[in-house]
């Protein structure tokens, strides 16, 4: 008879237990931007890329080899966007809305939500991207199972309100990259193409990322990053990211890089295509396009 | 040894300048160098990804109505600023800056800032002269 007591004091500490974890989450609700990536109407950013880099403040301890590899990339860049300035059309081999990790976290321009639970805290992004980083003690995903994904695997835990995490296995999610071509690059405004951009290093396959996400006032998370990688860093390369709020966003609002592409190449050239009939089932028809068959849409 | 080096670095270029990252693909299209005014009727406000479009009818000089498709960025992208799917509607009057496409035989160009019925429309800062070049 003592024991109907017993089990209902038991499952009442056991639901008290779980509701006070639960509590202890933090809120993260909203929908989080990188301060400095945000967009403007016409598709440039905001922020000017001076800007950008002043608030970065990052300086990666690159390997010598690297950092000659990533001048000679600067140097070829400044030469493609001067190409672009004089009419010059670089075009893209694929979609472009995955950005992959660490791009989500610390140059994307696309807005995230945060769903802490107790086991596994998940990072959802406006492009369908998804982070899972898994709290609930278990270990990275065993050696025989693993493979490289733009993504990584992730693993965490909670010290206080910070979420601790760790991700391996990460590959760039440009297509036909390279396992050890994995850049990290800034992004800003300005110039006639209306933004800029500057690899500012490069890391290998062998990459291990350490954050450290918390909450630094109402409006503001942050994630100190940690990036260790001795195959191209000479030390562990601490950089860091603020994220907040998006303002007149209530809900999250999804990119797609596919919906109604107006924009396909013709004769080498990106040009636009008149919106697509109104008529069930009919087909988009480039009446004004020059002649050339649309590929590659992007 | 030197040129598959150096084919191998224009590619990388190539591949991070190719997408504005914000856009989809490069504004080269555009012709940054010129801003042109349109004024006009609004047929369709199309709020699409991966890019909105305002179809504008835009009379030229010999009176006939011609369509003008103006790109914008990303919904995503839109709201964060302030714009909405029903900010502009069938039949308002506008008055758009653009950077019209390099193709002259295209009525399009890209959105920069403009004036609708209910007054200024949200529009990209413009950047100070020098700046980013």
């Amino acid at each position: 008879m003592w024991r109907r007591p017993a089990l209902a004091a038991a499952l009442l500490l056991c639901c008290a237990a779980g509701i006070q974890a639960q509590t202890k989450m933090p809120d993260w609700s909203g929908q989080w931007e990188i301060v400095g990536v945000t967009p403007n109407a016409s598709g440039g950013v905001q922020e000017s890329f001076e800007q950008v880099l002043k608030q970065m403040q990052w300086s990666p301890p690159n390997r010598p080899e690297v950092q000659a590899r990533l001048d000679q990339i600067a140097a070829a860049q400044l030469k493609s966007l001067a190409a672009q300035d004089q009419g010059a059309e670089p075009l893209a081999s694929g979609p472009t809305c995955t950005w992959g990790f660490p791009a989500v976290m610390i140059d994307s321009p696309l807005m995230f939500e945060i769903l802490p639970t107790l086991g596994e805290t998940v990072l959802i992004f406006s492009g369908r991207e998804v982070r899972h980083v898994y709290t609930d003690g278990r270990e990275h995903t065993p050696k025989d199972e693993l493979w490289a994904t733009p993504w990584g695997d992730s693993i965490g835990h909670w010290e206080g309100q910070t979420l601790v995490v760790d991700t391996i296995a990460v590959k760039s999610a440009a297509r036909g990259a390279s396992p050890d071509f994995l850049p990290i690059v800034a992004f800003g405004g300005g110039g006639t193409a209306g933004f800029r951009m500057k690899v500012v290093a490069n890391l290998s396959s062998q990459a291990r990322f350490v954050e450290r996400i918390r909450m630094v006032d109402n409006g503001h998370l942050e994630d100190q990053m940690t990036i260790i990688d001795p195959a191209s860093l000479t030390a562990p390369w601490h950089l860091s990211r603020t994220y907040r709020r998006a303002a007149n966003v209530h809900r999250m609002v999804y990119e797609d890089c596919e919906g109604e592409d107006r924009n396909p190449i013709v004769n080498g050239h990106y040009t636009i295509v008149p919106p697509p009939s109104h008529t069930l089932g009919s087909a988009p028809a480039p009446t004004n396009a020059p002649a050339g068959q649309p590929t590659v849409p992007n | 040894m030197k040129r598959v080096l150096n084919c191998t670095l224009i590619a990388i270029a190539a591949m991070l300048t190719a997408s504005s990252a914000l856009a989809h693909h490069s504004f080269a299209m555009f012709d940054q160098s010129k801003t042109v005014t349109i004024q006009g009727t609004v047929k369709d406000f199309r709020w699409t990804n991966p890019h909105v479009f305002i179809q504008v009818m835009v009379k030229n000089d010999q009176g006939v109505d011609e369509e003008w498709s103006i790109e914008m960025t990303s919904p995503e992208h839109l709201v964060r600023v302030g714009w909405k799917p029903g900010t502009l509607k069938p039949g308002d009057k506008v008055t758009l800056n653009i950077h019209p496409l390099r193709d002259g035989n295209i009525k399009g160009g890209q959105y920069l800032n403009g004036t609708g019925p209910d007054g200024p429309l949200i529009g990209a800062p413009q950047p100070s002269p020098g700046e980013g070049k």
